[in-house]
């Protein structure tokens, strides 16, 4: 058979072309089309990285739909983690050039990706922004606004009603179960930013200021700190959102601050609302505070489509969308005119603190002032440090930073 | 060599210059660069390091908990292989049990291990069965913790130590031992002038590879404890990068363990070359 095929046609062969060999030829040369066709730029498409969960997707999807049918462009959602969006970003902008055209981060790192987005035209943003919290704007706010809020996200007291009974609303109260139920309350005390999630809200609850490490306010926190310190969980110099969401569903703590993820889950572990439960964060003097965090969009530098993604960001930022979010995913929204519609569920702690929400400092060198307020917590806590001590040094080595770094 | 095989070295080496060397290269400049200034070359990021007790820790668990995993791989997987080479019913079995926690992806040896050693976890419920108290296998920082990681450790990778030395157990003539036993050699005798002895090289082997890889624990401390907990230089720097973004530092941790590895590597392998 293999023979037969020698010969054959105008050009001698130096081998026999089989069946086989010939599918394969046809094979090779339509992937070879494939592969032209995947390298051409695609026309009317629009790429979007957002961090999403599986069980996110479907329901994101559909409000991106709204925006296709109104459009006429197609949105490729890449679902992805803030990280890894975050390396993106960099890698394309170190590259000049890319194929996100739109992009959500975290808030935390907004500073560090800032050099990567663009600014963005806010005279075409006119009808939205006036809509979103000042807050959330603000803190999109660096070097120009380059960060819409796409979604919001704050921590809040999560405790264990059955045992007890109700939350603490003041640190005196805190202090007091804390004493009563020793090891039972967690804070995620490991070394990342949710430990400065975990700080921030008693330094504002005393009266201080995220910049500030050794004013009166700051210590004030630290002395309370100091004192619940001896009865928190040991594994607080580990845990994390997740550890210590763990540690609760298994009983090992009672009491904890965590972002509203948490909830969820314990939901679905049956543990909610029954008996666990969410609360404000107990008053310090100066009332209660909590750290805003969440995901903001932004437009890369080199966007293929910048001016389409812009309009992607103001659909996505539009009241029937955010609507649809927060009905669909439960996301929390910057917008004022979609109202919180879980105050009297599984979420009534976090919407009580929805006023109370801060942003972290938007400066390029917050993860540095963030790493201080961690060690000192780390100190107080974990080694017995003097308060007043472990701040006058976060003060000192801030300093001393502030001085090496370049203008 | 002739140039036609030089040639076709070109590709390995190319792909390796791209995939090894250059990152190598790239992070020893990213250790001496000061994250501040950009300056090079710099000690910044390593004056960084010595005023953090984390990576001190880290620095010392990296001597200490490879020193300690390997010792107790190499008693056991000793006692293991000795037992596992004797005829007697069911030893096809035992081997496949010994054996089966290395064939266990890591992470799922380790996720186990968590939920067995975490304060309410199946660790301490057995405990309480027995009337015994609860024990905080895992409390950052504790010598249980460290030790906890030892014993996980050395669970999940003796039966490298168990293989190499089996095979160099049926390698060794059983005339030898029992002439051995004509001679009124006692086992102890055996094992201590006949079978140690001829065991050697396998025995370096096993400590040579174990030795370098242990030098790289990573998953294990981590999964178990977190980067606070039982720290060593690997899950220092992934600290650094994941958790701080700070590429400089972690490069500068990263760079440590390399010159670490390299110190302890070299004097192995002569004492192998030599055996």
């Amino acid at each position: 058979m293999a023979r037969a095929a020698v010969g054959r046609g105008d050009k001698p062969r130096g081998y026999p072309e089989t069946p086989v060999a010939r599918r394969l030829r046809v094979l090779l040369a339509l992937l070879g089309l494939a592969l032209a066709a995947a390298c051409q730029p695609r026309e009317h498409t629009l790429t979007v990285a957002v961090a999403l969960l599986p069980s996110e997707l479907p329901g994101y999807r559909e409000v991106v739909r709204g925006f296709e049918q109104e459009s006429g462009w197609r949105v490729v959602v890449v679902p992805q983690q803030y990280a890894d969006i975050r390396r993106a970003l960099a890698a394309e902008a170190a590259a000049g050039s890319g194929t996100l055209d739109l992009v959500e981060l975290d808030i935390y790192s907004l500073p560090a990706a800032a050099a990567h987005v663009a600014v963005l035209d806010e005279a075409a943003l006119a009808a939205e922004l006036p809509a979103l919290a000042p807050v959330a704007v603000q803190a999109g706010r660096i070097d120009g606004l380059r960060f819409l809020p796409h979604r919001l996200t704050w921590q809040a007291l999560l405790y264990n009603h059955a045992v007890l009974g109700a939350a603490p609303r003041s640190w005196d109260e805190l202090l007091a179960v804390a004493r009563a139920h020793r090891g039972g309350i967690g804070m995620k005390g490991a070394r990342y930013e949710g430990l400065t999630c975990d700080v921030l809200p008693f330094v504002w609850a005393a009266g201080g200021r995220a910049d500030a490490f050794d004013d009166a306010a700051a210590r004030a926190a630290f002395r309370f700190l100091a004192e619940l310190a001896p009865t928190l969980n040991p594994q607080s110099a580990t845990f994390r959102e997740a550890s210590i969401a763990e540690a609760m569903a298994r009983g090992e703590i009672v009491l904890h601050l965590n972002w509203p993820f948490a909830m969820s889950l314990f939901a679905s572990q049956g543990l909610a609302p029954n008996p666990i439960r969410a609360a404000p964060l107990p008053a310090g003097p100066a009332g209660t505070a909590t750290v805003l965090g969440g995901g903001y969009l932004a437009i890369p530098r080199g966007a293929p489509q910048a001016s389409e993604a812009l309009r992607l960001a103001r659909y996505l930022l539009s009241e029937r969308a955010q609507r649809h979010l927060h009905d669909r995913l439960g996301w929390f929204s910057a917008r004022r005119d979609v109202v919180f519609g879980n105050g009297s569920g599984l979420l009534a702690g976090f919407a009580a603190m929805h006023d109370t929400v801060r942003a972290r400092p938007a400066r390029a060198d917050y993860p540095r002032m963030s790493r201080l307020w961690q060690e000192a917590f780390r100190a107080v806590a974990f080694e017995r440090a003097d308060p007043d001590a472990a701040l006058a040094a976060a003060a000192r080595q801030w300093a001393t930073e502030q001085a090496r770094t370049p203008e | 060599m002739r140039r036609p095989q030089v040639w076709l070295l070109a590709p390995m080496v190319a792909v390796l210059a791209l995939t090894l060397v250059y990152p190598m290269l790239y992070a020893v400049r990213l250790a001496f660069t000061d994250p501040l200034t950009g300056d090079f070359p710099s000690l910044a990021n390593y004056a960084q390091l010595a005023r953090d007790e984390l990576f001190w820790r880290a620095l010392r668990n990296n001597a200490l908990l490879p020193a300690a995993s390997v010792a107790v791989e190499l008693v056991l997987g000793l006692a293991l292989a000795l037992f596992l080479s004797q005829r007697f019913p069911g030893r096809g079995a035992l081997r496949v049990l010994v054996v089966v926690p290395f064939a266990l992806p890591e992470i799922v040896v380790l996720t186990i291990m968590r939920y067995i050693f975490v304060p309410r976890g199946y660790a301490n419920a057995a405990l309480g069965a027995l009337g015994l108290p609860a024990l905080d296998w895992l409390v950052p920082g504790s010598a249980l913790a460290w030790m906890t990681v030892v014993v996980v450790d050395a669970w999940h990778v003796t039966p490298v130590v168990f293989l190499i030395l089996l095979a160099a157990l049926a390698g060794i003539p059983e005339d030898i031992r029992e002439a051995a036993q004509l001679d009124g050699a006692g086992p102890a005798a055996r094992l201590w002038r006949i079978t140690l002895p001829l065991l050697r090289p396998a025995l370096l082997a096993a400590l040579l590879l174990r030795g370098v890889d242990a030098l790289r624990i990573f998953a294990t401390p981590l999964v178990l404890t977190g980067v606070e907990g039982v720290p060593v230089l690997s899950s220092y720097a992934y600290h650094q990068w994941a958790d701080y973004g700070n590429d400089a530092a972690a490069a500068a941790a990263a760079v440590t363990l390399a010159v670490i590895s390299l110190a302890l590597s070299v004097p192995l392998l002569r004492v192998r070359s030599e055996t």
